[in-house]
């Protein structure tokens, strides 16, 4: 056995990232809850476009939230946040390239 | 031996590398995962984008105060297990136990909930293809919206359903001891599990009952 893994032998999950505050998560469930109900407000208010706006920010807010602090996305490995940020990265992609070709292409008419 | 010891797989040096193995393979899983409803919600965006008028109609015919309320059990749920894996780590295990099963509950809760809106969809004739009845302008592009509405909480219901099942058994192992401060992956990776279907749920829940819902 290396030097190396000798001296690791001790490592446990105590290591890991620490456990959150009681407080911590309770109000990490507050502001979700809020947020659920500004959600749910702010789509009966006539704002056009904007409600639109509203619906997916407050809906990004709230799974920021819970990636973050539910998820120790912020407290864990690095690593883990790399990984994580490619999935919603190629969504994205897939979001976008898809209504880009919807919006910006015309028609055709078959030629017979 | 704790309990730590004795999980250590040959391949590992050390139960940190254990556990980084494991919850980087969970994460890579829910990429996959977030992919696969991924493939639903762009699906969504597309039709929605050609047919804005006729999503709007429908998604008014949508239970908002239902979808609200199971919004806010999921956010509630998810909290709790959070706070589970919490318990844990400070080795309070029959809080911990507790915590899992309500965090099971709620999830209950949410598919009775869910079971009442496919029930009075059905009454309502909402279901292409099994029992649809709407007329109008739009009746056939609206089942766009409901064909892609079923898809995306049916395949969310099951992700619930197979939650809970996970959830009822790390209780289980919970109230036997299995889990203690210095191993709790099995736990942790469930919990990562939950509160990914609770951020799909996060998105279908605007996406799905709060469309042309303002006069």
């Amino acid at each position: 056995m290396n030097a190396r893994s000798t001296s690791r032998q001790a490592r446990t999950h105590r290591s890991g990232p620490a456990p959150p505050s009681l407080r911590s998560n309770l109000l990490v469930l507050a502001a979700l809850l809020v947020l659920l109900a500004l959600s749910a407000g702010s789509a009966l208010i006539p704002m056009g476009a904007f409600n639109e706006v509203a619906n997916l920010g407050i809906a990004a807010m709230k799974a920021l939230l819970v990636l973050v602090f539910f998820m120790r996305l912020k407290t864990d490995s690095p690593l883990l946040r790399l990984v994580a940020a490619t999935g919603f990265a190629w969504l994205a992609l897939l979001v976008a390239l898809s209504l880009a070709d919807l919006l910006s292409r015309q028609m055709l008419l078959p030629p017979w | 031996m704790n309990a730590s010891a004795s999980h250590l797989r040959e391949q590992f040096d050390d139960p940190v590398q254990q556990r980084e193995a494991s919850t980087l393979g969970m994460w890579a899983f829910l990429t996959t995962e977030i992919l696969f409803f991924g493939v639903l919600f762009a699906g969504y965006a597309f039709c929605r984008v050609m047919f804005p008028e006729a999503f709007a109609e429908a998604s008014r015919h949508t239970d908002m105060l239902l979808g609200t309320l199971e919004t806010a059990v999921l956010l509630t749920s998810s909290c709790a297990a959070a706070l589970a894996v919490r318990e844990v780590q400070l080795g309070g295990r029959r809080v911990a136990t507790w915590l899992l099963l309500a965090t099971a509950a709620l999830g209950i809760a949410f598919l009775v909930m869910h079971g009442f809106e496919y029930v009075a969809e059905y009454h309502e004739g909402l279901i292409p293809g099994i029992r649809y009845t709407r007329h109008g302008p739009h009746a056939a592009s609206m089942q766009l919206f409901f064909c892609l509405y079923y898809f995306i909480t049916g395949f969310h219901g099951l992700h619930v359903s197979i939650g809970v099942g996970l959830l009822l058994a790390m209780a289980w192992r919970t109230h036997r001891g299995a889990f203690d401060q210095d191993y709790h992956t099995p736990l942790e990776l469930t919990a990562l599990y939950w509160h990914l279907v609770d951020i799909v749920w996060i998105f279908v829940y605007p996406l799905i009952y709060l469309i042309g819902r303002a006069p």
